[in-house]
């Protein structure tokens, strides 16, 4: 996003000699197409955004965006945002989201990826099996567990196997238990990627050295905790960063299985942009959530790829 | 259906294409008698469906609504100053209205239309609930395409205020709609027309739809003598469809067996939906009316009244489905459908899709009844209300480059014999709100009989909703607020207190001037009947 | 390795468990893909797991044959969503690994402390939805709104950055000395790209595509907003299926999800054997 900080002077530095001049060269034109898309996408929104974040403008003013300074507030929008408690709330529940579900589906991606790593009968079958989650669209998805959450629904009636009486909660009717229910949804769907990565990663780790632990003797928790998990290490980062990032824009399933409902109770922060762009529709206030997110994106994401090409040179 | 409509359309094909064919050969005026011959329309009719019993009800002469601007869209192809086709963005669900020919041998609308003026209609699906969001989408950042938008006619004030729709004044005058009809016109004449098309004193749209919400309960179990013994063994009077909202709880909470998969009521509880009850309770509760705002503005919510709407609200859901708070109307009918609730409080066409032989998927055909809805009784007697929620209504986009061609499209449709022949097509989800509507035959025979007359008396108790500039903003605050006291988040008190206190800060930006006037334009239509008790 | 006989017990044991859960909702989706209307129980009918009635109606009806009055109208089939879905995420795919590759390559090997990567991270990370207002105004502006083509630029961009990443892990990671020994003997770097290093990354090529594919396919937010009508893709054309008769029309929304998992299930299928390799991220380097 950050199309500002794609600096071309890094490229056009002038080479010393011959072959490092062409190879800048070769250099400059292969990240021209991805440097281009990206300054396309970034350019005019950000520009756009800065200037209209700083306006009352709203679509139902009927004038054109472009004469939005006829409503100039100044930074009106940023100290409102600063005490706009459904923003922050819509900001901690995404972390809560975060929080929840990205732990939980490393450990179940862990755990089947250890099930995995060697090979058994069946294993071709269960572990294709296992991936369908990841093949169907959220949209449907979302419709789904919207049925399997009703209180007349399969998830009640799978439960009331395991209770003397039947189950009739009302999941998504009630605030907290529909969270629950789309972190079900974002777990069902998702651990199947987070199990692909780290058993990729852990197939990778070479056997010699687990060998050699085993001619010594080491059991093999021991074998997993000391070799196996640090050489991961990498492949674990990636794989959490991944989910992550992807979790703090949750909106398809969630947004079809609640709308963000009840009330507020699953609004997470792309819900909440979402309505404000089209029900409130004070998109002068949409543009400063938007800019004061890819602030604080900026500096996050920055510290991050320092601290990750610091920890690759240390290596 | 594939088959019945490629059977009827084909059969209007070989009847009618003579005079499709003539009539766009026909030059600048329409000529009754070439007309007539060529399609065998009724005597002194230029145009209107033919191939059915009864067309000529539908059929019109030149001096009519209808006929004017037929010959306005023909003039102005003539002159060259019409397109080639008029695009007309609708909500799904609505489209079949207008391409499905109905009654068999009819032609559909759109075919009536683009035969005789020689424009094509060229209609947009929009996701029902998508509508105002693809209109802002296409206004705010000069999209273009549309001619025709339709949405909720509560966000005519908003729309309007983005300069995005025509002021259809001058139309208007020039071709004479004549909505305010005393026998073919909408109901309460002027007061109607201002309220339904209407945005400070102008036309900026032409009313589409009218979903006055009407009360549905089962016939079966009300009239069941075991039910009837058990409810009056029980609370001492006869059951019947409730007259006070004390007895509409009551029978719902009798009704309601979870186990047997009966709830008491389903109308509906969801964010956007559940406040249409709200209101009904809230209204009620002064007589005539409880207002939203007093005429200066101040909002009258946070107060004995509202307090009082509101924990009667919340405790109702104690007789619905545990579901309630996430269902929208597609589950409500669903559910309806599967004879899974007593009562029901639904969009006027309930009976039209679920008391319908040719929906075999739902359960309580033949069982549907209808009644106004309940009320309260006070000194002077009783005040029941209804509301109007959602209804389509059609404008006209600035970006149109012909807005009078797509402004006598509307004029056609919306005008009494056209509307009332394309209400009664149980294809979509516009639903009757003339006088003339409420008379047909045909409209009766797919919205019933029984049904048809307690729409009208229930239009006769209806509030509006929030119409002015801000409307979804008010709305969402309430909404909001609502729904937190429904989950059990905040006291009925405090969701007053909230709502009062973010109404004030959407009033403050729409500027209080703007919005005291359109106040007062809502309050003209709101209906001051009192029943006696 | 030999295990235990105990702990293959518990290996098949778990798995079984696991994947008896995560079926569940997979199933609900192909049973329901079979159900007539009265089966679909969404909204307080009996529940049935598995189709008494089994039938193709849902499938027949997205497809624009309705064998029965219940349904009110359909106006358009599916057949258009799922090509306009195919073209855009294809297409999107292809932008997205092109333009990643290229620039995972080039920084890999030319470029030091240039900016792109951070701010593809940055892009990533970037909730679409806070710059949908300035996009859908950049894009009415170029014509682009309602047109696969312009939605397949947005699919691009926004995937790029995951396919850039992944790229350029598996370049970093492979030995320069083969390269290397290429152009010791003349050939050029273009050619040294395309002969030895691309066959090289099939793996990673063929994991990374796939899940840029997955992605793209799998959009509903960015569709909703970019498209009206010609071009409306699955996910937006499946939320407009419902009607006054039935409410939402879970069975076909079922069908129709079926349908749509067969390209990510078919691709998944083709690249199975690099599927594990290719997602290593290079991130195992001795």
């Amino acid at each position: 996003m950050n199309g500002v900080s794609v600096k071309e002077a890094d490229i056009a530095v002038l080479p010393q000699d011959n072959a490092g001049s062409e190879e800048k060269r070769l250099g400059f034109w292969l990240t021209l197409p991805a440097q281009c898309l990206v300054l396309f996408i970034a350019v005019f929104p950000i520009l756009m955004q800065l200037y209209i974040s700083m306006t009352d403008w709203s679509p139902l003013d009927g004038i054109p965006w472009y004469r939005a300074y006829e409503l100039w507030i100044g930074f009106i929008n940023y100290t409102d945002l600063a005490s706009d408690s459904r923003f922050w709330a819509a900001m901690w529940r995404t972390f809560l989201v975060m929080i929840v579900c990205v732990p939980i589906q490393f450990l179940l991606g862990l755990g089947l990826a250890v099930l995995f790593v060697d090979e058994f009968p069946g294993k071709r079958w269960f572990y294709s099996t296992l991936l369908i989650p990841m093949m169907v669209v959220p949209a449907v998805a979302g419709y789904m567990f919207f049925l399997l959450f009703q209180s007349g629904g399969p998830v009640n009636d799978l439960l009331s196997l395991f209770s003397a009486s039947p189950v009739k909660i009302a999941w998504l009717s009630d605030p907290s238990l529909a969270l629950v229910a789309v972190m079900a949804a974002d777990i069902w769907q998702w651990t199947p990627l987070m199990f692909l990565i780290l058993l990729a990663g852990m197939i990778s780790v070479p056997q010699d050295q687990q060998m050699a632990a085993v001619l010594l003797g080491a059991s093999w928790g021991r074998r997993f905790f000391t070799i196996v998990l640090p050489r991961m290490k990498t492949i674990i980062i990636i794989a959490l960063a991944i989910r992550t990032i992807e979790i703090f824009k949750i909106f398809d399933t969630l947004y079809i299985m609640t709308g963000g409902g009840p009330g507020v109770a699953t609004e997470t922060i792309s819900v909440y942009i979402y309505k404000v762009t089209q029900q409130d529709l004070i998109w002068g206030y949409v543009a400063a959530i938007a800019l004061a997110i890819l602030i604080v994106l900026s500096v996050i994401s920055a510290i991050a790829i320092s601290r990750m090409s610091k920890g690759a040179n240390a290596r | 259906m594939v088959l019945k409509s490629a059977f009827s359309r084909r059969k209007f094909l070989s009847t009618t294409t003579a005079a499709g064919v003539l009539a766009i050969g026909t030059p600048l005026y329409l000529r009754p008698d070439r007309a007539r011959a060529a399609d065998g329309l009724a005597e002194g009719m230029v145009g209107g469906p033919t191939g059915f019993d009864g067309a000529e009800r539908y059929q019109y002469g030149p001096d009519t609504p209808e006929g004017r601007a037929v010959e306005g869209a023909r003039s102005l192809k003539a002159s060259g100053k019409a397109p080639e086709r008029i695009v007309l963005g609708l909500s799904d669900g609505s489209i079949g209205q207008i391409t499905q020919p109905f009654p068999a041998g009819a032609p559909s609308i759109k075919d009536l239309w683009e035969q005789e003026t020689g424009i094509k209609l060229d209609i947009i699906g929009v996701p029902s609930g998508q509508e105002f969001t693809k209109v802002m989408q296409d206004i705010s950042t000069s999209g273009g395409a549309f001619d025709v938008y339709a949405v909720e006619w509560n966000r005519l004030g908003d729309l309007a205020e983005t300069g995005g729709i025509v002021n259809l004044d001058e139309y208007v005058a020039t071709h004479r709609p004549e909505w305010d009809d005393v026998d073919r016109g909408y109901v309460g004449g002027a007061k109607g027309v201002s309220l339904l098309n209407n945005y400070r004193g102008s036309t900026y749209g032409v009313s589409l739809d009218g979903d006055f919400q009407t009360w549905n309960h089962r016939t079966d179990l009300f009239s069941d003598p075991k039910e009837q013994k058990a409810f009056a063994d029980k609370h001492g009077y006869a059951l019947a469809p409730p007259k006070t909202w004390k007895e509409h709880d009551e029978i719902a909470a009798f009704f309601h067996r979870p186990d047997d998969g009966l709830f008491g009521s389903t109308d509906l509880r969801n964010q956007g939906w559940g406040y249409t009850n709200w209101y009904q309770r809230y209204v009620s509760m002064a007589s005539p009316n409880q207002f939203l705002f007093a005429d200066d503005g101040t909002s009258l919510i946070n107060s004995d009244q509202g307090v009082a709407a509101t924990e009667e609200y919340v405790k109702s859901l104690a007789h619905h489905s545990p579901d309630a708070i996430s269902w929208g109307w597609p589950e409500q009918y669903g559910n309806f459908a599967s004879g899974g609730a007593a009562m029901t409080c639904a969009f006027s066409n309930l009976p039209k899709f679920l008391d319908n032989a040719a929906n075999e998927g739902s359960k309580v055909t033949g069982k549907i009844g209808s009644h106004i809805p309940p009320g309260r009784v006070h000194d002077d007697g009783m005040v029941s209300r209804s509301v109007l929620w959602l209804n389509l209504s059609a404008s006209v986009s600035s970006q149109s480059a012909h807005p009078e061609t797509a402004y006598l499209l509307l004029q056609w449709l919306g005008s009494s014999r056209i509307y009332s022949w394309m209400t009664a097509n149980p294809g979509g989800y516009f639903d009757p709100f003339q006088l003339s509507n409420f008379a047909d035959p045909l409209v009766r025979e797919t919205y019933h009989d029984y049904h048809m007359d307690v729409v009208r008396e229930t239009v006769r108790r209806t509030v509006p909703t929030i119409n002015y500039p801000g409307a979804t903003a008010f709305h969402n605050a309430l909404d909001e607020n609502l729904v937190g006291a429904l989950t059990g988040s905040m006291t009925s008190e405090q969701a007053m207190q909230n709502t009062e206190r973010s109404w004030k800060r959407i009033a403050r930006r729409v500027g209080e001037e703007k919005l005291i006037e359109a106040i007062t334009a809502n309050k003209a239509a709101w209906p001051d009947l009192v029943d006696p008790v | 390795m030999r295990r235990s006989l105990p702990f293959e017990f518990l290996r098949y044991a778990m798995i079984l468990l696991i994947i008896a859960i995560s079926l569940v909702p997979t199933l609900w989706m192909l049973s329901m893909a079979f159900k007539p209307i009265a089966e679909w129980s969404a909204s307080g009918a009996a529940l049935t797991w598995w189709p008494e009635n089994p039938t193709l109606d849902n499938f027949r009806f997205i497809f624009g044959q309705s064998s029965s009055e219940l349904i009110v109208s359909l106006e358009r089939t599916a057949a258009r969503p799922i090509v306009a879905s195919l073209l855009a995420a294809i297409v999107g795919t292809l932008i997205a690994m092109t333009a990643g590759t290229a620039a995972a390559y080039g920084l890999s090997r030319f470029g030091k402390g240039n900016n792109l990567p951070l701010a593809l991270i940055q892009l990533r990370l970037f909730p679409p939805m806070a710059v949908m207002i300035p996009l859908m105004i950049m894009w009415s502006f170029l014509g682009l709104i309602d047109n696969w083509f312009g939605l397949a630029v947005v699919y691009g961009i926004v995937t790029l950055p995951f396919a850039f990443w992944l790229m350029k892990t598996f370049f970093d990671d492979m030995p320069r000395e083969i390269e290397d020994a290429a152009l010791v003997e003349g050939c050029t770097r273009l050619r040294v790209f395309a002969v030895i290093t691309l066959p090289m990354m099939r793996p990673a090529l063929a994991s990374s595509a796939l899940f840029v594919f997955i992605m793209n396919w799998s959009d509903y937010l960015i569709a909703l907003l970019l498209t009206t009508r010609d071009w409306v893709t699955i996910p937006v054309y499946m939320t407009s299926l419902s009607s006054s008769m039935t409410g939402q029309l879970y069975g076909a929304k079922a069908a129709l999800g079926l349908i749509a998992a067969i390209p990510p299930v078919i691709l998944g299928i083709a690249i199975q054997k690099h599927l594990v390799r290719g997602l290593t991220f290079g991130a195992l380097k001795e």
